[in-house]
């Protein structure tokens, strides 16, 4: 395309931007993704599941055993070694490990500002939403007040676990399988998606419930 | 003994014996040249780019984006405007990026404009260089390096002029800005030999005069003038980005997907690749299958010519029998004898192969840009061969077997 043609396109498209964009990700049921990097010694890793292959639920948690699930799942996931395990000769230590929960929500007007802060995303930051949680009420309401006049239909969202992993691991070398040990612990999930950067480039597998063993000796 | 007397039994069956191992030969020269081109195929696919960390473009696909981005085939949707190309080169994760402008052609061949850092990130098959096979570098704004198949093709060398055409397989020609060829590109098996480079100035400078996709008439801006103009892209159609470190690739990526002032796209280019093979690689275990079932019609072009061969051998198993050979003696030659067969049919198919090869290899190379490594047949190649030879074993069992129950049945007198 011609770069005038294009900058024309472009200031026909803007005032359509000004007013926000609405995009929603992807989102499959039983398919979770895990993205690896390596670099050195250094192994970064990040997990995407949705929340019905870990708890079984995507709805705004209603009760207490509703949180204690995914209190619970929130612990399992920020042990990384007990989901995905490398072999023993990388001699792998666990550096940093975090896990949220985040829900995925059609919001249709926000400004571009609204963007740039997730918070609003996150599940639990919804507390004020529904009367009959007020046990969950512990959070500053005041600057989402904007969001009170929003229909949020709990079906419509959709909740996301989130977690990401350091390791530092002395024989990089030996990275050549994981074991998905995370199909034993969540029994909803059918399928990851790998995405794997190393020293050559990146390449993508899909690791399945039938075979939780990833070889990754072509990734390198 | 037995080994004498097998060999010594094909010899006197000559004729035969060589057109069933010439026909083995075929089918595994056949099968194993496939596999040799199917392979060859994917890593010279997998080594078109190598060292760049992201590809970023206008949100589409992934295997679209890489291949009008890296293969030069079909068009953008969209183009990235320079201000988000200049957010994400400001970022802090960015080691390096390089701008690329699609969308003029020069003959049969595309015009890319993109900056002399090009020259210095590309890198393809496992990381080599571009390199120069003559001349230089863009040095001026309307200085142009073309790929080894431009220059080949079209009988170019350094100094000449050319024009680049507006859009792709357009009548409109940018006449006013001719290009002078400053560089020519070694061969490098990628689709940069098949593009002619430009600075992305040039692809600006030589838009001047154009407006809606036409040359405003009677207008003319002298080369100079342009020189002097503000040549700042206002967009341009993909970039390449390098990063500080593999760790944050996956951080950056997302950003850049979910960029809010503009919908674009950032790709990991290997599994790009990947995605893009999984299509083309129906067509290769197509031909692998096709290839393996001719390897198959040969074995039962065996089986049934040693079946042939037995009637014609009922006196000869029944001296056998009576000079004191057991029926296993007769099961185990007639065994031997396939084995031998398929043997000698899986080396001259070695033999044919290196030979077809040394004579295509070159072919290959100058009209598809593939190039197929002759490599001492490893241990893949030596796995094929004992399964067609044990394969060999297995089809001559029928028969043998028949062999042995008539040599038990047969006697001295051949009734007929």
């Amino acid at each position: 395309m011609k770069p005038a043609i294009s900058l024309l396109a472009l200031l026909a498209v803007s005032p359509a931007l000004a007013d926000g964009t609405r995009e929603v990700d992807a989102h499959v049921h039983g398919v979770g993704k895990l993205n690896i990097a390596i670099d050195g010694t250094t192994v970064a890793k990040e997990f995407h599941a949705p929340g019905a292959d870990i708890v079984g639920f995507e709805y705004k948690a209603e009760n207490d055993e509703d949180l204690a699930a995914i209190e619970a799942a929130l612990q399992t996931l920020s042990d990384p070694l007990n989901l995905f395990g490398w072999p023993e000769a990388a001699e792998c230590t666990v550096t940093s490990a975090s896990a949220e929960l985040e829900t995925e929500e059609e919001h249709d007007d926000h400004g571009d500002d609204d963007h740039d802060d997730h918070d609003h995303d996150k599940e639990d930051d919804h507390g004020d939403h529904d009367e009959d949680h007020d046990e969950e009420d512990n959070h500053d309401h005041d600057e989402h007040a904007d969001h009170d006049d929003h229909d949020h239909a709990e079906e419509a969202s959709h909740t996301e676990f989130h977690a990401e992993y350091r390791f530092d691991c002395a024989n990089p070398d030996a990275l050549t399988e994981l074991s998905f040990t995370y199909f034993d612990v969540f029994d909803n999930a059918l399928e990851v998606e790998v995405q794997i950067i190393t020293a050559s480039g990146a390449s993508a597998f899909e690791v399945e419930r039938d075979a939780p063993t990833l070889d990754l000796s072509s990734a390198f | 003994m037995i080994l004498r007397l097998a060999i010594a039994s094909l010899a006197a069956r000559a004729v035969t014996v060589c057109m069933t191992i010439l026909a083995i030969a075929l089918s595994v020269a056949l099968f194993l040249g496939v596999e040799k081109v199917r392979t060859g195929a994917k890593g010279s696919f997998a080594d078109t780019i190598s060292g760049t960390d992201l590809i970023v473009g206008a949100r589409s696909g992934s295997v679209q984006l890489l291949l009008y981005s890296v293969f030069r085939i079909g068009n953008a949707t969209n183009n990235i405007t320079w201000e988000s190309y200049q957010d994400i080169a400001d970022r802090p994760e960015v080691d390096w990026i390089v701008p690329i402008s699609l969308g003029d052609s020069h003959r049969q061949f595309r015009v890319m404009g993109t900056t002399s850092e090009f020259f210095d990130h590309y890198k393809y098959r496992q990381g080599q260089s571009l390199a120069l096979q003559e001349g230089a570098l863009m040095g001026d704004l309307f200085d142009t390096v073309i790929g080894a198949d431009v220059a080949e093709t079209l009988g170019y060398s350094v100094g000449d002029p050319i024009v680049v055409s507006h859009g792709i397989a357009s009548f409109a020609d940018h006449k006013d800005q001719p290009f002078r060829i400053s560089g020519i590109l070694e061969k490098t098996g990628t689709p940069v030999d098949r593009t002619v480079i430009v600075s992305l100035e040039a692809i600006e400078a030589i838009h001047v005069d154009w407006q809606n996709g036409a040359q405003i008439p009677g207008q003319s801006t002298p080369p100079d003038v342009i020189r002097q103009m503000d040549l700042q892209p206002q967009a341009i159609t993909a970039a390449l980005v390098g990063l500080e470190s593999p760790l944050q690739t996956f951080a950056l990526q997302r950003a850049i997907n979910q960029y809010p002032e503009e919908p674009l796209l950032a790709i990991l280019p290997g599994v790009a690749l990947q995605d893009l093979w999984a299509i083309v690689g129906v067509a290769e275990t197509a031909l692998l299958a096709v290839s393996a079932m001719v390897v198959v019609t040969a074995l039962i072009g065996l089986m049934a010519t040693i079946f042939a061969s037995l009637t014609e051998r009922r006196r000869e198993m029944a001296i056998y029998r009576a000079m004191g050979a057991r029926p296993s003696t007769i099961f185990g030659l007639l065994i031997l004898e396939a084995v031998l067969v398929a043997a000698a049919g899986a080396i001259f198919g070695l033999i044919f192969l290196y030979f077809g090869l040394s004579i295509a290899q070159p072919l290959i190379d100058r009209n598809f840009g593939l190039w197929l490594d002759i490599a001492p047949p490893g241990g893949q190649e030596a796995l094929i061969l004992l399964a067609v030879v044990a394969a060999g074993a297995i089809v001559s069992i029928l028969p043998a077997l028949r062999a042995y129950k008539l040599s038990l049945a047969d006697g001295m007198m051949v009734k007929t």
